[in-house]
């Protein structure tokens, strides 16, 4: 009995901890740069990890200007996916039509369940502002319902004619036998979609609790990864 | 937009994720008996099952990948179970989920295991079965119809995970279809 409080208040004090370390990561950030592109980074429903904020960093100082956005910090809400879904599609619309606004070739990276509420707010722009951005999503999370043995429902987006959506996705992950399924549900609502197959990862790979050396590796390559994805992105 | 309190969040988001693991092992969701999907793979050895293989049988199929931190915990559990079990009619089916045998072979050298491991290189069961989350586990009467589907990890050994198995081998003693 004695041992279980221990281990409970271990469990307490180590989430606090994850909590003292989220909030030292901020909800919205810039990295201002001089280059032609423009980063909008949100991050998955799980919150900013230090690894994406060092990448932004890097990407800055090759040029690429960086706004980045943990929604569920912003809009304080739990990390769960569910919050994701409950961002305004307007506001982001908004943050979207600002971005086009500074004349920079624009590139929106969504993590996880982060591709709904872009999504959304991209179907709510009209199709020349939809042609002139490209979307990379990594390993999206668009459903509403997926349980065994049944077929898996699609959260409404709206549509999305003319956007080019690249679909980033780690080998190692339940999703990736879907993943022909889920292209096909992009291009049924307009997007011209391209996967890329992510090997050797899994979701989330740059804030795993027990990373492989390769995913480790690759955590600190993130801002190569997305520098040749922003270059193949149009 | 606001961008206030981001501290606060990060704690209330610490919360809810602890209530959603205290959600996630909630346990095994009864079903209605329901015909199971077709199943066929092959094992290490080049041997195939099929679920007709074993009706007259509890099955417990599990789908998993050596990549994945949950298989990989409740793995000595279903080997417990198996030794537990030794001389009663559950067979235990570990499916592999679109991974390369030399991934599993990999894994297999840090764990023994005495049931059978099967491969879906392809996810064509993976994808018949609808299973969207690793590891999703199903556990099948003796006439092969599903009655049990757990998504997550479980000790199956024990527990409602163990409770549930007896039930559904009480139903082979008991005889009748």
């Amino acid at each position: 009995m004695k041992k279980k409080r221990v281990k409970q208040i271990g469990v307490l004090c180590a989430a606090w901890l994850a909590a003292w370390v989220h909030a030292a990561v901020p909800d919205y950030q810039v990295d201002s740069a001089q280059g032609p592109r423009l980063l909008l980074w949100v991050s998955s429903e799980r919150g900013r990890t230090e690894p994406e904020a060092v990448a932004a960093k890097k990407l800055a100082r090759q040029g690429v200007t960086v706004w980045s956005l943990d929604v569920p910090g912003a809009f304080f809400l739990p990390q769960l996916p569910s919050s994701m879904d409950q961002a305004s599609p307007g506001e982001v619309a908004e943050w979207l039509v600002a971005a086009l606004d500074t004349g920079k070739q624009l590139t929106v990276y969504a993590v996880g369940r982060a591709a709904v509420p872009v999504l959304r707010a991209a179907a709510l722009l009209d199709a020349g502002q939809r042609g002139r951005m490209c979307v990379l999503l990594m390993y999206p999370n668009l459903y509403q319902s997926a349980e065994a043995l049944a077929d898996a429902d699609y959260l409404d987006t709206g549509r999305l004619d003319g956007l080019a959506i690249r679909v980033l996705q780690p080998r190692r992950s339940a999703a990736t036998p879907w993943l022909p399924a889920q292209l096909a549900h992009l291009s049924a609502l307009g997007a011209r979609v391209t996967p890329v197959m992510l090997e050797n990862v899994r979701e989330g790979y740059w804030a795993r609790e027990t990373p492989t050396a390769f995913e480790i590796e690759q955590a600190g390559q993130m801002d190569k990864l997305l520098m040749q994805e922003l270059e193949s992105c149009r | 937009m606001s961008m206030k309190f981001p501290g606060m969040a990060g704690a209330l988001s610490v919360l809810a994720l602890l209530w959603s693991t205290h959600l996630s092992a909630a346990g095994l969701e009864s079903r209605p008996a329901q015909v199971a999907p077709a199943f066929l793979a092959k094992d290490l050895a080049g041997q195939s099952h099929t679920l007709a293989d074993y009706r007259g049988k509890v099955v417990l199929l599990n789908f998993w990948a050596s990549w994945c931190p949950p298989c990989r915990r409740e793995m000595p559990s279903m080997e417990r179970l198996r030794l537990k079990m030794a001389g009663r009619p559950l067979v235990i089916l570990a499916l592999d989920s679109v991974e390369p045998v030399e991934d599993v072979q990999a894994f297999l050298t840090t764990m023994k295991l005495g049931f059978p491991i099967l491969l879906d290189p392809d996810g064509e069961n993976t994808r018949r079965w609808k299973v969207y989350a690793l590891p999703t586990t199903f556990l099948l009467d003796k006439a092969g119809r599903i009655r049990h589907v757990l998504k997550g990890g479980a000790e199956w050994d024990e527990g409602e995970a163990l409770e549930a198995i007896e039930g559904l081998l009480q139903e082979v003693a008991a005889g009748g279809s």
